[in-house]
């Protein structure tokens, strides 16, 4: 039996559902259970931030997460397909509209601090990362940061925020991934 | 009265570290540390002084005569270490029932030779071994494989080859040819394939006896690298095991003529190279199989190598792998004037105790001075708390690379120093 790791609440729960039924895979979700089998798949509602790493180590089998999680863990599965949907960057955003070379000496909140690392060095930027765990936009009103860098769907809650994109770090969508060993197993 | 000046000068053939050179150095031996603790390999220490015996007549002649050894103010002959080995055995021998058997442990010293002083010649040198002893088993061999390949990775080479052959191989193939007369003198002129040529070792063997048939045959065997006629057991071994510890093939190359020179070798030895600089063996090793017999009735088989540590320090630094590495303090605190010295030891004392290496300046000097000393310490941040700072809870942190600066509440000093890690 193959078990498919995938959100338990949030942007990707909706459309993962989604599309494991358009495979033929129907999931009877009606509560807050946490595991449902669904004819030869169990399927496991889990964190975004956990998926990843449970398929890395063949926990479980597929998951489907954003790109982002997966770079951000630098976990080594295999991408088995770009699914199209949840599709949103994530973004450098700073109260006004400056050159990223401006960031140098600034705080930066994020909760990607691995993504934002490998940029700053890329682009030989020197800043200070602000690792927080969600909430991004408002940290900077509170004083504890002068840029965000966090994932940006329709750029509304920057708006809100009073922030401006500077820089795009990285594209990203929903993706079914799987263990290398289980890609083997399975052909799609 | 005039005092007399002594020149502060060292020994030919030692050196004086600065913490520039010892950052460096440390940072290399860290590296070796954490890979051999990560492998189980505690660590041991044998005294610098030692009766002349333990060490002398152990190294053939050559040895003795490189073996710093005098006379004690009671009159005993005291030698200082020539390697690490020796030292370890008579360790081993005195201790091994309370040692826990198969013993591993790694060894990081000094040792002196007295050597004529000259380029790549040290009379002082650091060495760094490790050694499995207790066990027969060919899986010794192939943790030290998998330990010589980790060191090498994690110090950044990246066409590095550990040479391996099989001393048990080695003699079976000079036996078949007749050539087993005096085994030894024949090794050790295969061993010197790489710096003197095929011709000349040719000639070698010709001047100790070995006729020309026989030495054509012998090369005849080499150049075809088919050993299928003799027992390769040993080295197909390893060879599996060294893959079952996930060890890339292209860092094991098994090489037929490979001898090493050390006579006590019996089973699988080896020996690394690296392609990207040329400094001939950065490790070497193999199986012996009676560590101890000088010092106790007991056999200990074992296996082993040596780390060319002061050659690793040649390479990286020719490789240009260290010039990044940095001194201790990350932070300078300033002293603005006495009235802030309780406000800035304040911030000192924090940053210290949230684990970023600080150091505070200890006089009110000006800034520009205290700039100065942060420069030549290669100090990242330095921070100033004056009176307009202190006046807002806030600090001011200047980047000493770029010369800018940032104004930060103070409460927030610690995650923005850390933010940068």
């Amino acid at each position: 039996m193959f078990k498919i790791g995938i959100q338990k609440g949030g942007r990707l729960t909706t459309p993962s559902i989604e599309y494991l039924a358009s495979l033929g895979i129907e999931v009877p979700r009606n509560g807050r259970e946490l595991m449902i089998l669904a004819g030869d798949f169990k399927i496991l509602f889990l964190r975004q931030k956990d998926i990843p790493e449970f398929v890395e180590r063949g926990i479980i089998d597929f998951g489907i997460v954003g790109t982002n999680a997966i770079l951000e863990k630098q976990s080594k599965v295999d991408i088995i397909k770009e699914l199209g949907f949840c599709k949103c960057s994530l973004v450098i955003a700073g109260p006004s509209n400056i050159s990223i070379t401006a960031l140098n000496g600034e705080r930066i909140a994020t909760s990607f601090p691995n993504l934002l690392r490998s940029f700053l060095q890329k682009n030989k930027i020197n800043a200070s990362i602000i690792e927080v765990q969600g909430s991004v936009e408002v940290i900077p009103a509170m004083g504890l940061a002068d840029a965000v860098c966090d994932l940006v769907q329709t750029g509304s809650t920057l708006k809100d925020n009073n922030l401006v994109p500077i820089a795009t770090v990285l594209e990203s969508q929903a993706v079914l991934i799987s263990n290398p060993n289980s890609t083997k197993k399975w052909r799609f | 009265m005039s005092r007399t000046i002594i020149d502060p000068k060292i020994l030919k053939g030692t050196r004086d570290f600065l913490p520039t050179d010892m950052a460096k150095r440390d940072y290399v031996m860290d590296v070796m540390r954490s890979v051999f603790r990560k492998y189980g390999y505690d660590t041991i220490e044998t005294p610098v002084i030692n009766y002349a015996e333990t060490i002398l007549g152990k190294y053939g002649e050559e040895g003795d005569r490189l073996t710093y050894n005098f006379k004690d103010s009671g009159d005993r002959g005291i030698a200082l270490p020539y390697d690490l080995t020796v030292p370890f055995a008579r360790l081993v021998a005195a201790n091994y029932s309370n040692l826990p058997m198969p013993f591993k442990r790694y060894q990081i010293q000094r040792v002196w030779r007295a050597e004529k002083p000259q380029k790549g010649r040290l009379r002082e040198f650091y060495q760094c071994d490790i050694d499995v002893i207790g066990t027969k088993s060919l899986l010794a061999e192939a943790e030290v494989a998998r330990i010589i390949v980790s060191v090498f990775e994690e110090l950044g080479f990246e066409n590095f080859r550990i040479k391996v052959n099989s001393r048990r191989l080695m003699n079976a193939i000079l036996d078949s040819f007749g050539l087993d007369d005096d085994p030894l003198a024949l090794i050790r002129i295969i061993d010197k394939m790489a710096k003197i040529g095929e011709d000349g070792v040719k000639n070698e063997l010709s001047s100790i006896g070995v006729s020309q048939n026989k030495i054509t045959e012998l090369f005849d065997a080499f150049s075809k690298g088919d050993f299928s006629a003799y027992d390769m057991s040993e080295i197909e071994e390893f060879m599996g095991l060294c893959k079952d510890l996930c060890i890339d093939d292209k860092y094991i190359e098994f090489d037929p003529c490979l001898a090493r020179g050390l006579d006590y070798y019996t089973g699988i030895i080896y020996e690394v190279v690296s392609d990207d600089v040329d400094f001939g063996t950065l490790c070497a090793g193999g199986r012996y199989d009676d560590l101890c017999g000088l010092f106790c009735k007991e056999d200990f088989s074992g296996v082993g190598v040596a780390f060319g540590f002061e050659r690793i320090m040649l390479a990286l630094e020719k490789m240009n792998r260290l010039a990044d590495v940095p001194l201790s303090s990350k932070v300078l605190v300033t002293l603005f004037d006495s009235v802030s010295t309780a406000a800035s030891l304040a911030i000192y004392n924090e940053l210290v105790c949230a684990g970023i290496n600080s150091e505070i300046y200890f006089e009110p000097a000006k800034l520009s001075e205290q700039f100065k000393y942060a420069a030549k310490k290669q100090v990242p941040f330095v921070v100033v708390s004056g009176p307009d700072e202190r006046a807002k809870s806030e600090v001011t942190v200047k980047f000493m690379d770029s010369g800018n600066q940032k104004t930060i509440p103070v409460n927030q000093l610690i995650s923005y120093i850390k933010g940068y890690v």
